[in-house]
């Protein structure tokens, strides 16, 4: 029972920060219609942040208060430089998207070279509850997920600026008829997006090493993500991103059951992850929450 | 009408002009250079067939296809086993293998990324191929059997009966063969009737569709043909690199891939092929800088976003018309050829 509970409280760890980086992406790709195919590369970005910051010195947690602002103002450059020009044309803009990252990540690999890096937590320890010990680390980031979350949640639903985006998501030429300056809103969506993958970078960097190929891992699951909650809603990719999320270390977990562990690599695992993800996809095209509604 | 005829005959055709001296160029390179450098233009010939199947999904028929070198990694990677496992080396053999390879890996991949109940958005397509080619990448880099991250060297030549064909002229000058076949058979496709139904898919997928033509059936027979001629190639690859690997199959190659055909230029079949001989030289001449080295990625990316933005028709924008790029189709161009004129002189080939 007690390993249950860790054990589900670990998965809840890692299903945030996918829910992180799915949200930021989802609200990107909603909007606006534009795929981010460097949305992976924006939470490298951050997580890079938290290093730079650690090989200057300062303190850790610093740089992941930081790091959202960083990649968020990145992404608004992003926005006023290349896709502001190809909102017309969505599929040249994904490609731009694509060649950002590439851009980023071969950066970031030139700076760092093909190393590994392991960042400390800057909280580390764990706490006893009801004699179950939990990382203090992985309570922040379920956490802030949660803050996060709710924050978007008020923002969208509560404040004008969010009306005036599920009037944009909604029609956006009737939103422009009515006065409401969709480039502006483009403009801050795409930043929030990139500011979300930036925090996701920054507080999962001490769970996965830094590596320049990291961020591809997480563009790979977070697409998944958005293919099984389906697009448009706000609910749909944060469900999406908390299945995937708790898949990964879930199929790694059932390679503890007596037998398996030999005959399942830990990269199988993870692979068997997009297999079951690509099939659901398969045979619920619209996504799971959509589904679900029908 | 814009029918091949007077209008089009005054104009100078362009495109006939650089292809045959594309072809001059390439059947000179082993005679005018030394085996050094005919090794590293073969192996540019062979990622030439990798960017023109790229060409083929995303610049003729809409498939943006992230996983192109999928293919050429698996079809690298039976060979090189073929030839280690199995001593099995002769050309025959190895030629056909891979391309079945190629075929069969890309069919499925489209079965299942096209052949739906619901059209798939061009995203789905995209990362739908990116995540089958990086899956494959992470599984092949942890199967020790074939080499895990280290890859399969193939010591092995490739033979043709008993003779042994090391890289060098011989080996550029098959390797040419292939690359013109598969640049025949591909143009071949694309001015038929057949490309026509991808040309106008391209215009407008909707419409052709109300037509009744079954859009993705035409989009999964491009990626596997796609798939086939990059298998091919892999196959080759393995036996001239003597080596393949992880990254073969991966995201890096594919990216390259899409490199290739973004910079010369999709919908041209040339514009890759240039693409690949730009990139590459390039690369070549740099990779003696040392400190440019590890930034060398971060140009390409940069060029490819330059491209994308500011140049979306590549090199080949700046040789030829748009409508000398569209170019004629199949049945029309016979019809016109064939029509009942006493002064017509055989003026039908155009294009």
């Amino acid at each position: 029972m007690d390993d249950a509970i860790k054990l589900i409280f670990d998965v809840a760890a890692f299903a945030s920060i996918m829910v992180l980086v799915v949200s930021g992406l989802a609200v990107i790709a909603s909007l606006m219609g534009i795929f981010n195919l460097g949305h992976g590369e924006f939470v490298l970005l951050g997580a890079y942040t938290v290093f730079l910051f650690r090989e200057w010195g300062l303190p850790i947690w610093l740089g992941m208060m930081v790091a959202p602002l960083v990649v968020g103002a990145f992404g608004a450059g992003v926005e006023r430089t290349v896709i502001r020009r190809l909102y017309a044309q969505p599929v040249i803009a994904m490609l731009a998207t694509y060649a950002i990252g590439l851009i980023i990540r071969e950066i970031v690999r030139g700076l760092i070279g093909g190393k590994y890096y392991a960042i400390e937590e800057p909280l580390s320890g764990a706490f006893q509850m009801g004699g179950i010990s939990f990382s203090v680390w992985r309570t922040v980031i379920i956490c802030a997920t949660v803050a996060t979350m709710v924050g978007a949640w008020m923002f969208l639903t509560r404040s004008r600026t969010g009306l005036q985006i599920r009037g944009a998501l909604e029609n956006a030429a009737l939103a422009r008829a009515s006065g409401v300056s969709t480039a502006r809103l483009y403009a801050l969506t795409f930043a929030m997006g990139a500011a979300l993958a930036g925090l996701a970078g920054a507080l999962m960097v001490p769970l996965f090493s830094l590596s320049a190929d990291l961020g591809v891992r997480f563009l790979v699951q977070a697409f998944l993500s958005v293919m099984l909650g389906g697009i448009g809603t706000f609910s749909g990719p944060v469900v999406g991103g908390a299945m995937i999320g708790s898949m990964v270390p879930g199929f790694q977990w059932l390679r503890e059951i007596p037998g398996v562990a030999e005959q399942v690599s830990p990269v199988v695992a993870e692979v068997l992850v997009f297999v079951t993800a690509l099939i659901i996809v398969k045979f619920w095209p619209n996504g799971l929450i959509s589904a679900g509604r029908k | 009408m814009a029918l091949p005829g007077t209008p089009l005959r005054k104009r100078r055709k362009i495109m006939p002009i650089l292809e045959v001296g594309v072809l001059v160029a390439l059947l000179l390179v082993p005679l005018l250079t030394n085996d050094f450098h005919t090794i590293i233009a073969s192996r540019m010939l062979l990622l030439a067939i990798l960017a023109i199947s790229f060409d083929l999904c995303w610049g003729y028929s809409g498939i943006m296809t992230f996983g192109q070198a999928l293919f050429f990694g698996m079809a690298g990677y039976v060979s090189a086993l073929l030839a280690n496992k199995a001593g099995f080396v002769q050309i025959w053999g190895i030629v056909p293998v891979s391309m079945a390879v190629g075929l069969v890996s890309a069919f499925l991949i489209s079965w299942f990324l096209l052949l739906g109940r619901r059209t798939p958005t061009i995203i789905f397509v995209a990362l739908g191929t990116l995540t089958a080619s990086y899956a494959a990448e992470r599984l092949v880099a942890g199967w020790q059997w074939i080499g895990a991250a280290n890859g399969i060297s193939v010591w092995d030549f490739l033979k043709v009966g008993p003779y042994e064909i090391e890289p060098g002229p011989t080996f550029y000058y098959i390797i040419l063969g292939f690359l013109i076949a598969c640049y025949l058979a591909s143009r071949w496709i694309v001015r038929s009737q057949f490309g026509l139904v991808l040309a106008g898919m391209r215009q407008n997928e909707e419409r052709l569709a109300f037509f009744g033509y079954r859009v993705q059936r035409f989009k999964a027979l491009v990626f596997s043909f796609a798939g086939m001629i990059t298998g091919l190639a892999g196959g080759l690859y393995a036996f001239h690199e003597g080596f393949i690997g992880p990254g073969n199959l991966g995201i890096v190659q594919s990216t390259y891939a899409v490199l290739y055909g973004l910079f010369g230029g999709v919908g041209t079949l040339l514009g890759p092929v240039l693409g690949v001989g730009a990139i590459e030289m390039i690369a070549f001449n740099l990779s003696d800088i040392d400190e440019l080295k590890p930034y060398w990625p971060v140009v390409l990316g940069a060029i490819m976003l330059v491209v994308v933005t500011y140049r979306p028709t590549g090199i080949m924008g700046f040789l030829i018309s748009t409508r000398e790029r569209i170019g004629t189709f199949g049945l029309i161009r016979d019809a016109w050829r064939d029509r009942p004129k006493p002064d017509d002189g055989g003026s039908g080939g155009t294009a």
